[in-house]
């Protein structure tokens, strides 16, 4: 049973690589872009928050594949457009972990908001460099927890992908146990794969977490 | 300002380079409650002027008022000459000229007591690195901080954290420094400390406004004082005037009081 399998284990570390690499992605261009649209939702005004709760509202509230579709089918129809499947991916996935960034990253910043900035200002610092300096470094601080439940959360959502046809590790199981019919073997093998990679990857977020904790402060989660 | 506007205007400049600070009919107004006002005060080098009054009577948001951290509804703040409330000024620029210490301390909780010192100096003032070290370690061995310069805010007591906050307003080396209520969020046994500091600062010629319940040390070293009461000054005057005579019946009235309290404790 286990020579089956690692026969076969090229094919599924490249399902994995594929998976870290389009997770990675997507919580780093989501963290970017969640930590803009944070910024933006606390200073733009009415009008830009309210577009920045739109987007939000929008990937928060429909399911990943729904999301998927739109960006492979709807939208590329409408614009009349062509975007690869792998594009689509990596843009989904990214826009819909912003979305949820947004949240974590705004929810931060108010909790350290309202006296830092005031602080802040009062020795000079323009508002730009008060959130680059002070704010921020604090916020994001907080914010990590809730960095590895994302990177747990979207790890698992990627084998959304395979109904746009895009082979990650859930995909190369699906493949393999539909030629070999042996079901049990192939996904509690891939469940493996998953488990020990998000556990390796939790005790990461705790480590650094730990690591970059403000020395005296203790959050409860 | 430029310098051949400063020497058009001639005498004046001269007699205005004594004021530090100034503010002109200062009202401030949140709706239709009215935090301030139609406050006007000058305040010259190396003056020291400490304002109380009862809690809500507006001493907060005057001083925030003045360090442009909340912006006058009404009239005009000048900082040597220069007048803050008009359109068009670099109020960042402005702000780094003004210490400000809180209440509530409100350090950076992210940086440790050097780095907090440290920051405007890097950042507002841009000086290169040697001189941030040297000048922000002068302002904790200023406020006798220095041995604590590695530790962060929260493993520091209140009044040490206080020291620092002190520091980080110091260290730009401001025109004017304004306190407000520096030692009432610390245990009286805390206050000794910021209170020695502060002395400290007045020996050696520091503008400062403070409000301040801190009647002894107001004794000793305030030039003048200052009863605010709904929004505005009632009383100004030398501290002897109020600790003896004071004009006013609300001012007689809320000192009593005070005195009463600093026997008790």
């Amino acid at each position: 049973m286990f020579e089956f399998l690692i026969e076969h284990l090229p094919e599924f570390l490249n399902g994995l690589v594929f998976t870290v690499e389009i997770t990675v992605f997507g919580v780093l261009v989501g963290l970017a872009l969640g930590v803009l649209l944070a910024i933006g939702d606390l200073y733009g005004g009415r009008v830009v928050s309210t577009i920045i709760r739109f987007y939000v509202e929008f990937f928060r509230g429909s399911p990943i594949i729904v999301q998927l579709f739109m960006f492979y089918f709807t939208i590329p129809g409408i614009l009349n457009i062509q975007l690869g499947r792998y594009v689509v991916g990596f843009l989904v996935f990214s826009l819909n972990s912003a979305a949820y960034q947004k949240g974590y990253i705004k929810g931060a910043m108010e909790a350290v908001f309202e006296n830092q900035m005031t602080a802040a200002l009062s020795i000079g610092l323009s508002k730009v460099q008060a959130i680059v300096y002070v704010i921020l470094p604090q916020a994001l601080r907080l914010v990590i927890p809730a960095w590895g439940n994302e990177f747990c959360s979207l790890t698992k959502s990627t084998s959304a992908l395979l109904v746009i046809g895009v082979e990650d590790l859930t995909a190369v199981g699906k493949n393999l146990a539909g030629l070999t019919y042996r079901n049990l073997e192939v996904y509690s093998f891939v469940a493996l794969i998953y488990l020990a990679w998000i556990s390796v990857m939790l005790k990461l977020f705790d480590t650094v977490y730990e690591k970059v904790k403000i020395p005296g402060i203790e959050i409860s989660a | 300002m430029g310098e051949q506007k400063k020497e058009a205007i001639g005498a004046v400049a001269i007699k205005m380079a004594d004021i530090v600070m100034e503010c002109k009919n200062l009202w401030k107004t949140y709706g239709k409650i009215t935090a301030v006002k139609d406050v006007s005060l000058k305040i010259q080098e190396c003056d020291i002027k400490l304002i109380f009054g009862p809690s809500g009577s507006g001493k907060s948001t005057f001083l925030r008022c003045l360090a442009m951290l909340t912006s006058p509804t009404k009239g005009d703040v000048f900082l040597k000459g220069e007048c803050l409330t008009k359109e068009g000024i670099d109020l960042n620029k402005a702000r780094a000229r003004i210490g400000f210490v809180f209440q509530h301390i409100w350090l950076f909780h992210h940086l440790t007591a050097l780095g907090n010192v440290e920051l405007a100096l890097r950042r507002v003032l841009k000086l290169p690195k040697k001189e941030v070290k040297e000048r922000a370690m002068q302002a904790l061995r200023d406020v006798k901080m220095e041995e604590w310069a590695h530790h962060y805010p929260a493993q520091l007591s209140g009044g040490q954290q206080q020291r620092v906050g002190i520091a980080r307003a110091l260290t730009r080396c401001p025109d004017i420094i304004l306190l407000d209520e520096p030692t009432s969020a610390l245990d009286p046994e805390l206050t000794g400390e910021v209170i020695d500091t502060l002395r400290d600062l007045a020996k050696k010629g520091t503008t400062m406004l403070i409000v301040s319940h801190e009647m002894p040390f107001a004794r000793e070293v305030a030039d003048e004082m200052i009863f605010f009461d709904e929004g505005t000054i009632v009383e100004i005057g030398p501290p002897e005037l109020f600790f003896t005579n004071p004009q006013s019946e609300r001012a007689k009235k809320f000192m009593a009081r005070l005195i009463k309290k600093t026997r008790r404790e």
